[in-house]
């Protein structure tokens, strides 16, 4: 599953036809596009609309699943060539100060580079960076559903020194986001293969929901049950979790007992 | 090695920081004003981040040079450790660097000079005492050698201080900026093993155990004082035989007169630890074993770790005398 968090209609546009995302809802002003695996929602310019955008999508993830996020969009830079893209290795809020830093767990064509947020466009590229509108919203939130190495931010130049921000239109975004569909399928495909992985090492034993049926467990033993059902799984992945021994239980610390003591006896062999 | 290279801005200048960079000159170098802003966030995930750790290169503040716990050590009553580096080039299952921090990017503290200036203090107080200095315990002493040159620039300092003492524990076979140097005879590399089973399964990247023994027998011929380190002990259903096979292998070619000392200690961890690990690697056998919990400490039971404890050093005494055996069951 990944989600995608794209400020302006222009950019979405490439990417709904590419992905052949339908417009699921509209909840408030942001319009959600969605199909099985990926979700993208329209936030808007500027870094609260993507912090309330990427929150909003966030609700509507199954909890305790990772998600993998990719903020996608165009941006300013000093010294790149419009067309140029990057993958940001530092966000940084220009009103605070404060930085992220996306780990870069991933081969790809695309360079990595320092992104800064800021509150009004850009016209004078002090630093040799780049410059959005979103990003310093989009991560820190995103980042606290997701683990850093899953959120990441892909920006495409379309405006520098020699080529200001006036010069930038929707079509314009279109167009680049466009010329860069490889680049971003190629991460995307990357992003989602490893929240799946992450999610397949974490997925709780299927036998579970029988058991828990079965017997009332407080909340403490339904942790001391998932532990125990994840060290079934791996000494006996086979073997659906269950004894003969548990029909008999008459309560939850029964059963935890005998699926501990079965555990340890196979344990140590 | 690294598509980036962090670094905290008052250290950028910094020799060191020159010359690291200049080794990878691909790397992208990113600036920041403190490493923990890297290294210390809570949505990180050490095994996804395993697969391609970045470096951060940093300064030490404080805290650079710590006492080691009671009863920890090779005889001496003053023991001391310390870390130029944050985690490892390895990836051993039951390390437990994995439970310690989110990050699994190696921060470098540039600034050994300042670790040397604290070793200085630590030998000034204490009265013409020997002192111990055990580095390798945050990171491994010499895997990252070609990049850090912390043996390089260590062993003068500890050349020149006859009452300090270092260890520089290791499973790497990076052994060239040793044999270049004159022996020292306060110095001693400890190597760590595992029964092959258990390498196999827990000691990702880490070098074969014959390539090991091959480095320490090199490292004697020419002089050094070597160790050998057996802690963990790893419990596997056939843990006697894979132990024994493995003395024999290591005692079979090495010099026992040269080596300094040997230390042995179970599996154990604390138990916040413990469970960041079981969190990351829910999927490994090792952390589906039968352990106890005792005043906030993971370890095999009791009875085991006797059991372990006793074979072990049983089978030791077969080659070494028991001078050399420092058993350790301190918490890490």
């Amino acid at each position: 599953m990944i989600n995608l968090v794209v400020a302006l209609p222009a950019e979405a546009r490439p990417l709904i036809d590419c992905y052949r995302l339908n417009k699921k809802t509209t909840i408030g002003t942001f319009r959600v596009y969605q199909h099985a695996d990926m979700s993208l929602i329209i936030s808007g310019p500027g870094k609260v609309a993507a912090a309330a955008a990427t929150a909003l999508l966030a609700g509507r993830n199954s909890p305790g699943k990772q998600t993998a996020w990719l903020n996608i969009g165009i941006a300013g830079h000093a010294t790149y060539s419009t067309g140029q893209s990057l993958l940001a290795h530092r966000i940084t809020d220009h009103a605070t100060g404060k930085s992220w830093y996306p780990p870069q767990l991933f081969d790809l064509p695309t360079t990595t580079g320092s992104l800064l947020t800021v509150d009004v466009p850009e016209n004078n590229y002090h630093q040799d960076l780049a410059y959005d509108m979103e990003a310093s919203g989009y991560y820190p939130v995103a980042s606290r559903f997701s683990s850093m190495e899953l959120v990441q931010c892909f920006k495409v130049v379309s405006d520098n020194r020699k080529q200001s921000t006036a010069t930038v239109t929707a079509k314009s975004c279109t167009q680049l986001v466009t010329q860069k569909l490889d680049e971003i399928d190629t991460l995307v495909r990357a992003l989602t293969s490893l929240a799946q992985e992450v999610n397949h090492w974490r997925a709780p034993h299927p036998g579970l929901e029988q058991l828990t049926a079965q017997w009332h467990f407080t909340v403490s033993q339904q942790h001391q049950l998932a532990e125990l059902a994840r060290r079934w799984q791996v000494l006996m992945p086979e073997q659906p979790l269950w004894l003969s021994a548990l029909e008999k239980q008459k309560n939850a610390t029964a059963v935890l007992q005998s699926l501990r003591q079965h555990l340890d006896s196979l344990a140590r062999v | 090695m690294f598509n980036i290279i962090y670094i905290e801005r008052q250290v950028a200048d910094h020799p060191r920081t020159q010359a690291i960079c200049a080794r990878f000159p691909n790397a992208a170098r990113v600036e920041c004003d403190r490493y923990g802003e890297v290294f210390n966030p809570n949505s990180q995930d050490f095994r996804l981040q395993k697969r391609k750790p970045a470096l951060i290169l940093a300064h030490k503040h404080k805290g650079r040079v710590l006492q080691a716990p009671e009863g920890y050590g090779l005889g001496s009553d003053s023991n001391w450790y310390f870390s130029h580096m944050l985690n490892c080039l390895y990836d051993c299952r039951y390390c437990f660097l994995q439970g310690m921090y989110r990050s699994a990017h190696y921060v470098l503290y540039v600034n050994y000079e300042d670790f040397g200036t604290d070793i200085d203090t630590i030998l000034e107080s204490t009265d013409s005492e020997p002192c111990w200095f055990f580095s390798g315990y945050d990171c491994d002493s010499l895997a990252m050698e070609p990049v850090s040159a912390f043996v390089e620039h260590f062993l003068p300092f500890f050349a020149s201080r006859p009452l300090a003492h270092i260890e520089l524990r290791t499973k790497s076979t990076q052994i060239r900026s040793l044999l270049k140097r004159t022996p020292i005879p306060n110095a001693v590399i400890a190597f760590s093993f595992t029964p092959e089973e258990v390498y196999q399964a827990l000691e990702h990247k880490v070098p074969a155990i014959e390539r090991r023994l091959q480095a320490i027998l090199q490292l004697q011929q020419a002089g050094w004082q070597t160790g050998l380190r057996f802690d963990p002990l790893i419990y596997q259903q056939d843990y006697q035989a894979q132990y024994r096979e493995l003395f024999q292998q290591l005692f079979s070619q090495l010099n026992s007169e040269q080596l300094h000392s040997i230390s042995l200690g179970t599996f154990r961890l604390p138990r916040s630890y413990f469970k960041n690990m079981v969190q990351l690697y829910p999927d490994e056998p090792l952390f589906a074993g039968s352990f106890s919990d005792t005043r906030g400490m993971i370890s095999y039971p009791q009875s085991l770790e006797q059991e372990m404890t006793d074979f072990c050093t049983h089978e030791l005494l077969q080659h070494v005398p028991e001078s050399l055996l420092f058993p350790c069951t301190l918490a890490i």
